[in-house]
């Protein structure tokens, strides 16, 4: 048997050679298709793993203060109520807001350089971070500095909502390869925020909450919600939330996609049925030699495996290298939405198995079907009718 | 010995375009001898050859090998007899395009459990002998008529079946040719291969140990 085995692929091998027409259309076809799917892809998965990194430095709780279902600056007087709860090991204030430079927008956070921030774990390009005592100093992600060419030392000066000039010294730059996250980030001390944004002394944005690892936030954050006016976000609610936005753009372009795979598929289909009559005569003649219908079934199964394996394997590392290397132009500023990334900044891009696993399964599934389901049609007819029918 | 009883075939049964091509067909074909159908274009010889060889089902009748009736057997057994047993020449050569002449040979032994390349100085010898040799390495559309119908000779022969059903298989070839196509046959016959052939070639039925004659679907001799 091991014999027959060999001498199949061998045929089927053939068979893709010989049929090179046929056998471009659908490379080149799903080539296309493939490529595009799996950039989308492969940035959502890049994405959602950036979410995954920046909620890590994110407090296990936030919480907010709504007032008539607003939100408004939060008393800090919330932070003696919060720190009884049992399990609270920290809670921390914070100010941001968002400033527009240029055509940009950018976030403004300001940190209590009393305690160490989680954001001091991101790595610095250059410079050093805010530590106590240090009014009037910023550190910026990489997007501003490349913006307005910022280097450590530089002074630059930002307008508030009042129209008010606030002059501020980079002492730091955020690595552009850590993360998407520190991208649009411009990190001063609290008191910098406060005055920046006009937010009244007792008053904050949110406060972050650290839970002591033996208790589950979210469990501290049931028994925040009986405090009146508080909205309490939990950091895994946070990341299910990116993922949600991340997945939905990507099931936008997925869904495009997936209707130009059908297109695809009917045009591989509708190549098979311009060679159908050849094939038609060949599994008759086959058969008539002492193919069984299962040796055709193999023969199509393998042409089909090794077409489509070959073109989803390629599309996908095409794919990889327009993201990557190419900035997936047309793509990403749909699945960032709101941000803005220059040229130079590092699209994630991350292979999830499962991702690769899916490509293939929709690419080489139809694939197999459009060509296994007539030959086995075929086979199944009388050797001589099927030969008639491929001559006619 | 083969035996057919009452096989009717009905291309189309119940359509407008119903063609009845065999009815009430019976016949006796022993082995080791060189059974021969004649008779005119249409009568049903093409037809009759298919359904002897299990690639067509007769809409009525039994096929019975041995004294096996084969006729409702499953197409997994009707596929491995064939390949065990049977070698066809088919009227209209049916050779596969975008392969050479040795491709086209060595093929029905992909279906086998052996290695093809075993069989290539067999190839080589009998398509020497057919005086086709030096177009063993031709593509199939660079083959004349003759050629191909050489090459679908050697093929049939090349797993050296049992039985040996060939339709028309001088019809496109010379005088020369179609000579050693008989010596051949005979050859065949002598080590005691079963052949059937559907032909009006004179000389072919000249060598035949028994000549049936269809007509209009029916077998009148």
């Amino acid at each position: 048997m091991i014999k027959k085995q060999k001498n199949i692929i061998s045929y089927a091998f053939d068979c893709i050679l010989r049929y090179k027409m046929r056998t471009m259309v659908i490379l080149i076809t799903f080539l296309i298709a493939t490529t595009m799917i799996s950039s989308v892809l492969f940035v959502k998965d890049g994405l959602e793993k950036e979410a995954e990194i920046s909620i890590e430095a994110a407090p296990d709780l936030t919480i907010q203060f709504l007032r008539g279902g607003r939100l408004e600056p939060i008393p800090i007087s919330y932070i003696n109520e919060i720190s009884k709860i049992e399990g609270v090991e920290k809670v921390v204030p914070r100010i941001w807001g968002y400033v527009g430079i240029s055509n940009y927008v950018f976030t403004i956070i300001g940190i209590d350089t009393s305690n160490i921030s989680p954001l001091e774990n991101f790595g610095l390009e250059s410079g050093r971070f805010i530590k106590e005592g240090d009014r009037g100093k910023i550190v910026v992600g990489k997007l501003l500095a490349n913006l307005l060419n910022l280097k450590v030392g530089d002074n630059v000066i930002f307008l508030n909502e009042a129209i008010q000039a606030k002059k501020y010294q980079v002492i730091g730059i955020f690595s552009d390869q850590t993360s998407i996250y520190t991208a649009d980030m411009i990190i001063m001390s609290i008191e910098d925020a406060r005055d920046f944004f006009n937010i009244p002394n007792g008053y904050v944005s949110d406060l972050c909450v650290y839970i002591n690892p033996r208790y589950r936030p979210s469990d501290i954050a049931v028994k925040m919600s009986t405090i009146p006016n508080l909205r309490v976000l939990d950091k895994d609610l946070l990341l299910r939330g990116y993922k949600v936005a991340y997945a939905s753009r990507g099931g936008i372009f997925v869904t495009l996609w997936s209707i130009i795979l059908v297109a695809v598929t009917l045009i591989s289909l509708s190549q098979m049925i311009v060679v159908g009559q050849q094939s038609r005569f060949e599994v008759g003649l086959l058969k008539s030699f002492g193919f069984s219908t299962l040796d055709i079934i193999e023969v199509r199964l393998i042409e089909s495996l090794v077409i489509g394996f070959f073109a989803s394997s390629l599309g996908m590392i095409l794919g990889y290298i327009y993201s990557l290397y190419l900035g997936a132009p047309g793509l990403i500023d749909i699945l960032l939405g709101w941000y803005f990334l220059p040229r130079e900044f590092k699209i994630p891009v991350f292979i999830n198995w499962t991702t690769v696993f899916s490509i293939y399964s929709v690419t080489i599934f139809p694939l197999l079907i459009a060509t296994v389901v007539p030959a086995w049609l075929n086979a199944i007819t009388d050797p001589d009718i099927a030969m008639r029918r491929g001559i006619a | 010995m083969i035996e057919l009883r009452n096989i009717t075939k009905i291309y189309n049964k119940g359509k407008p375009n119903e063609v009845i091509a065999l009815k009430d067909i019976n016949m006796k074909i022993e082995e080791g001898k060189i059974t021969v159908i004649t008779g005119p274009s249409g009568c049903g010889k093409t037809t009759l050859l298919s359904i002897i060889g299990l690639i067509l089902t007769p809409t009525y009748g039994d096929v019975i090998y041995n004294g096996e009736n084969v006729t409702k057997y499953s197409d997994y057994w009707k596929t491995k007899f064939r390949r065990e047993n049977i070698g066809f020449i088919f009227q209209h050569i049916n050779l596969l395009p975008g392969y050479n002449a040795l491709e086209n040979i060595l093929l029905p032994l992909y279906s086998m459990d052996l290695n093809p390349m075993d069989y290539i100085d067999k190839a080589m010898e009998l398509l020497s002998r057919l005086k086709v040799l030096e177009r063993a390495k031709h593509k199939v559309e660079q083959l004349s008529g003759g050629e191909q119908q050489r090459i679908a000779f050697v093929r049939a022969l090349i797993k050296d079946p049992k039985y040996i059903l060939a339709d028309e298989p001088t019809v496109f070839v010379d005088e020369e040719t179609s000579h050693i196509i008989h010596n051949i046959m005979e050859d065949l016959r002598d080590k005691g291969k079963t052949i059937i052939i559907s032909t009006h070639d004179p000389e072919l039925i000249k060598i035949a140990d028994k000549v049936y004659r269809l007509y209009n679907g029916r077998l009148i001799t």
